[in-house]
């Protein structure tokens, strides 16, 4: 059995009179189970240099496998880029097929969720893909990792 | 101005044939900056399993579009409790006991709440925001 673990860190000695520091490790397990998480993307990284909106998890591609929806899958992705101005919109096809918004990662910032991953059609209708925006045509580098049963 | 950062560490020796390492550290700043958030709000709550929507964070017209960052976690311990996680009813995933999650989040219009709903048990859920600011109901 795989044991992979998320281990986050959030620290700030003076947002606050007193210093804040959050610390949490999860154990990436199967839905309802101890049972770690096998499968993996492995590391990923794409480039991007126009502000269309692209997949960047695709499902009805992906690894010429269906993620099994609603279960405990989680994606990690990074912006690389150093530029504080210039982001990364990302974004979920919510049930009704249209784009849901979730938030903009600058340079050098990181994500990591949950994923339900559900799966309807190869039209992409009511997928949850997960869609990317840049904000520029400046060349743009996402890494990413999807951990799945 | 403040310094918050937010490191994650992913780490398997046997999920994939060599031992997977990886660690990233970002500085949480106001959008478009370089200047730190300085705002942030936290709790512990229950939410209840009745499997109904309810609002963790409501979206607010002074964060649309800033550089919000959320934290949360799920802190029950049983393996088969959940609770998904919603942003105006689009469901992003399921964070199980022990699991946690940290996103930016854009706050992209009034409606885009970050909600959750826990199917069949109660669960007892930490969050954190971290943020540039929040428009104030009126007494």
């Amino acid at each position: 059995m795989a044991k992979t673990t998320a281990q986050i860190t959030l620290a700030s000695p003076d947002i606050a009179d007193n210093t804040i520091s959050i610390s949490n490790v999860a154990y990436l397990t199967k839905a309802g189970s101890a049972v770690g998480l096998d499968q993996t993307s492995g590391l990923r990284r794409r480039t991007f240099t126009s502000t269309s909106t692209v997949k960047l998890i695709d499902l009805d591609h992906y690894q010429d496998q269906t993620l099994t929806a609603n279960k405990a899958a989680k994606v990690y992705i990074k912006n690389t880029g150093t530029s504080t101005a210039e982001h990364v919109k990302v974004g979920i096809q919510n049930a009704a097929g249209a784009l849901e918004e979730i938030g903009w990662l600058y340079g050098g910032d990181w994500m990591f969720f949950p994923y339900s991953a559900a799966y309807t059609s190869a039209a992409h209708a009511n997928n949850q893909d997960i869609d990317v925006t840049p904000s520029s045509t400046d060349s743009v580098t996402l890494e990413y990792i999807v951990f799945y049963e | 101005m403040a310094t918050t950062t937010a490191t994650i560490t992913l780490a398997s020796t046997d999920l994939i044939s060599d031992s997977l390492s990886l660690s990233s550290t970002t500085t949480l700043y106001d959008a478009g900056t370089t200047t730190g958030l300085t705002q942030y709000d936290s709790g512990r709550v229950k939410i209840p399993g009745d499997n109904n929507i309810y609002i963790l964070l409501d979206s607010t017209a002074a964060a649309v579009n800033k550089g919000n960052r959320v934290y949360v976690a799920n802190k029950n311990t049983e393996d088969a409790h959940y609770v998904d996680i919603l942003i105006d009813e689009a469901v992003l995933g399921r964070l199980y006991a022990g699991d946690w999650m940290f996103i930016p989040w854009s706050q992209a219009d009034a409606a885009a709440n970050l909600e959750v709903r826990a199917p069949n048990e109660v669960n007892t859920v930490e969050y954190a925001i971290f943020h540039e600011g929040r428009t104030f109901t009126g007494a």
